[in-house]
């Protein structure tokens, strides 16, 4: 695979010339409710060609039939050359690198039999199904994937790198006449069988939590303190400040750049977010980048003040920043563009205590659902939720969805818990067409003044 | 090898999916041609049934059929033991799916188009910064099973993404439009026009107090309505149970100025296609009918869990088992003339896109947005673009009393088919 793909390189007349290929494997289990969905394997494999013409702009050609690189070359040398960019486009500069890259896991599920994948997804559909007879469905999913990867440019870089995948999902969904309500629990990295076994516990926490909504009234709109469990605090830092970062949404826009100055408050002290990809066993950690770069700690608020943003080599050239490594792509479907990796807001000092004991009417919002951001305004759905009253947690309230500007939100959190973790959960992120790529998210609990809760 | 042939001898039905796609996208970013892309993808999908048990496997490595038709029969043994059959040849409907006009379109026409696309909206909103991707594919896709059903199709779809961003001060408005057809269409500029008349209208900022007024979703606002109802009708969301609407055919859920129906056999629409992804024919299915529910859209599997047949409207992915899916979705224009519904309102707003569509509980029918777009409208005129608003409701509630659906309809995302609708009453937060 070297020697073709090193051929057909040298044979580019572009000012830059890339080429990765994916050989992936993958098994899927699911179970929806009682029924086996699906338990199947499939071979994905595939290209993608990259040339860079300095004067008028990106080409790219992907293809799954890979007999013929060469012509696959040309191709997305001739796209290239109808771009019609205003500015040439640099690159920043980064160092040439030849590395091996192999996988580390304890029990390689390729070894693993169907039967085995398939028996262990069924246990744990089994505790949902056998939770409570309010379970009217469920959802337990097993995926395994096992890629390799063969990155080259036209600078010299070699990489292979191995990348396995494991995921667990959970979701129960309860319903009590017209009320139907639903949990979902996830776990995945990048590691072998052993990551999926023992995680019954997971699957009891969807259920119960299922049913309990069921008993939950919808929360009552209007402003709150909100105090934000890890998984929402993760979500929200990556959702509405973390893509704010990646530099392709500033680097050619004025008004984003102004928004986005270095230097600006953008919280108190207390607040700092990095993102890392660098991180071991995290989700989005990788050595290098999709381009080559090598991984590492990007601090981005530092003290409440905005520090860095995350680059491709592109983006970093063009705003005249060091590169950063998070040019990445979710497969040989599509180019590399600028993406998180492992994003966090770092520990701080309170504890959960300290943090509720004087909220006399707030909310306590736990996971989250999804949700949008349009620039610097967000909304957000809470997986679950309860009311805190006089510094107490209350009862469990539903349908809690968080909204507001990102600037006034992020000023307004006043309180940063002392329990930091990472959040090693199942989805991934999704960004143009690009999704689901494996991302890492941390946080301790936080706690924000003011949120506007929107309710029945 | 013959896939069919060698995988017939250990199995009782097979059926094997050819699909193959060429993609040529031409991608605007900040007003700028950065970067276009040429993609081919290829790939074959088994779908077995052997000793009464489903299997699957999909591959997108040609040399790799071996390994295919043993990862199927593998699955197989796995694989549930629903009885489906696949199905036999039937005749199905002329469609038109495929158009020599777009797939001759060069590669620096669509640039040309981009550019012309442009032009129409720098020059009234220099300050907006356009994306832009125009994407022709031109789709084959081949499906045989073991009764000696072959069909065969074409496609070229050609649509048109942009997002406007116009960032003025503290003031963002962000606007996202689709539009996709299979069949050239000299008119293709339309869209763009109308989008122009959105900025323009946006221009004027106003204020607007939080309460309960009537509320008029634009086709793009009526996706809040749309999405819910589009899951509670998917056959598979009532085999699971979690369709509010499960068991209740024959009832009459909405105000009688509801009708929904699905329909994969319109000309020229990105979903249409003489057949659905498991070779059943398309067909124009009436789900709702004057707010009497009628029916449910089904694929071979769920059709088979419920022992009805299935309705046409499996889709798939290459690597992914057929699902129930929708076509063309569409709520049946009324009678209103948008005019005369605007002139009713003596204060009220018109929705044109909402915040965070399709997130939270949204099969339950409720929902909570901020709207991304909407207009203040005063003693039957719109007055200016309202800021920080949200709206909240539960479908199956609101739309038991609609107050008017208008005569004009418009395609939105490519495939959803929708009029304006007037609620009389709904709760409209304001965060001033």
């Amino acid at each position: 695979m070297r020697d073709k793909i090193q051929a057909a390189l040298k044979l580019s007349k572009a000012d830059y010339t890339e080429i990765r290929i994916e050989e992936k494997e993958s098994a899927r289990i699911s179970y929806q409710g009682r029924d086996l969905e699906n338990a199947n394997a499939v071979i994905d494999k595939g290209g993608v060609v990259r040339c860079l013409s300095r004067k008028h702009g990106w080409g790219v050609a992907t293809f799954n039939n890979l007999d013929d690189l060469k012509n696959k070359v040309e191709q997305a040398y001739q796209c290239a050359l109808v771009a019609q960019s205003e500015e040439p486009i640099e690159l920043g500069p980064i160092e040439v690198i030849e590395e091996h890259i192999q996988a580390v896991m304890k029990h390689d599920f390729r070894d693993v039999s169907m039967a085995a994948k398939k028996a262990l997804v069924e246990n744990y559909n089994n505790i949902l199904l056998g939770s409570s007879d309010k379970i009217i469905d469920t959802n337990s999913v097993y995926v395994d994937s096992f890629s390799h990867v063969y990155f080259a440019n036209s600078e010299g870089t070699y990489i292979e790198e191995e990348r396995p995948s494991v995921v667990v999902a959970t979701t129960a969904i309860a319903r009590d006449g017209d009320n139907v309500q639903q949990s979902h629990e996830s776990c995945g990295g990048p590691f072998g069988f052993e990551f999926a076994q023992d995680k019954e516990e997971m699957a009891r926490t969807a259920a119960r939590r299922a049913v309990e909504l069921l008993g939950a009234k919808s929360v009552v709109g209007g402003q709150y303190p909100v105090v934000a469990d890890q998984m929402l605090a993760g979500v929200f830092i990556h959702e509405a400040f973390g893509h704010l970062s990646e530099s392709d949404f500033v680097y050619e826009n004025p008004k984003a750049k102004e928004m986005m100055v270095l230097g600006r408050r953008f919280g108190r002290d207390i607040l700092n977010v990095y993102d890392d990809g660098t991180i071991p066993g995290q989700r989005g950690t990788h050595r290098f980048d999709d381009e080559g770069t090598p991984t590492r700690h990007n601090d981005l608020i530092k003290d409440g003040i905005l520090v860095g943003r995350l680059h491709s080599r592109e983006t970093a050239a063009k705003m005249d920043e060091k590169v950063t490594g998070n040019a990445r792509a979710v497969s040989y479907r599509f180019p590399p563009i600028v993406r998180m990796t492992n994003t966090a807001i770092e520990n701080g000092t309170t504890s959960f205590q300290d943090m509720i004991k004087d909220i006399k009417l707030g909310i306590y919002a736990c996971d989250a659902y999804g949700g949008e951001t349009m620039l610097e305004n967000f909304s957000f759905s809470s997986g679950y939720a309860y009311m805190i009253r006089d510094g107490r947690i209350a009862e469990m309230v539903k349908d809690v969805i968080l909204s507001g500007n990102l600037f006034t939100t992020l000023q307004n959190i006043d309180a940063i818990g002392n329990d930091f973790k990472w959040l090693a959960v199942g989805g991934g992120c999704g960004k143009g067409k690009q999704a689901p790529l494996p991302v890492g998210m941390g946080a301790p609990h936080i706690r924000i003044q003011n949120v506007v809760i929107g309710g029945q | 090898m013959d896939l069919m042939k060698e995988l017939l001898k250990k199995a009782e039905q097979v059926e094997v999916v050819n699909l193959h796609n060429e993609t040529t996208t031409v991608s605007f970013e900040a007003n700028q041609l950065k970067s276009s892309s040429v993609a081919q993808t290829r790939g074959t999908a088994v779908r077995v049934v052997r000793d009464g048990r489903l299997g699957f496997a999909a591959s997108s490595d040609e040399k790799a059929i071996t390994k295919l038709a043993a990862n199927a029969l593998e699955s197989a043994a796995y694989g549930d033991r629903l009885i489906l059959k696949f199905p036999t040849a039937k005749p199905a409907q002329q469609v038109r799916t495929f158009d020599q006009k777009i797939v001759d379109l060069s590669i620096s026409r669509l640039v040309e188009i981009g550019r012309e696309i442009l032009d129409l909206i720098l020059p009234v909103e220099p300050d907006a910064r356009v994306n832009l991707n125009l994407t022709r594919s031109v789709q084959s896709a081949s499906l045989r099973n073991q009764t000696g059903l072959d069909i065969a199709f074409e496609r070229s779809p050609l649509s048109f993404e942009l997002e406007i961003d116009r960032i003025v001060g503290d003031d963002v408005l962000i606007i996202f439009d689709v539009v996709g057809t299979t069949q050239w269409n000299d008119e293709y500029l339309g869209f763009a026009r109308r989008l122009v008349e959105k900025l323009k209208m946006a221009r004027k900022l106003t204020r607007m107090r939080s309460g309960n007024m009537p509320v008029i979703f634009s086709p793009f606002g009526v996706l809040a309505l749309a999405l819910p109802l589009n899951q509670g009708l998917n056959g598979k969301s009532v085999y699971k149970g979690t369709s509010p609407m499960r068991g209740k055919i024959g009832e009459k859920l909405f105000d009688e100025k509801i009708t929904l129906i699905d329909d994969g056999t319109l000309h020229g629409r990105p979903g249409s296609a003489p057949y659905d992804d498991e070779g059943v024919p398309h067909q124009r299915n009436v789900l709702v009918e004057k707010g009497v529910l009628k029916g449910f859209i089904y694929d071979l599997r769920t059709a088979a869990q419920f022992g009805v047949e299935s309705t046409g409207n499996a889709e798939r992915g290459l690597f992914n088992q057929p699902e129930p899916s929708s076509t063309n979705f569409m709520i049946q224009p009324g009678k209103t003339p948008l005019k005369d519904m605007i002139a009713s309102i003596s204060e009220g707003i018109l929705v044109e896109g909402l915040l965070g569509l399709g997130q939270g509980n949204i099969i339950s029918g409720a929902f909570s947005n901020p709207l991304a777009l909407a207009f203040k409208i005063e003693k039957g005129e719109i007055v200016g673009r309202v800021k920080d608003m949200s709206i909240a409701g539960n479908v199956y509630d609101l739309l038991k009393n609609v107050e008017a659906v208008s005569q004009e309809a418009e395609w939105v995302y490519g495939s959803i088919h929708a009029p304006y609708v007037l609620l009389p009453q709904m709760n409209v937060v304001s965060k001033e």
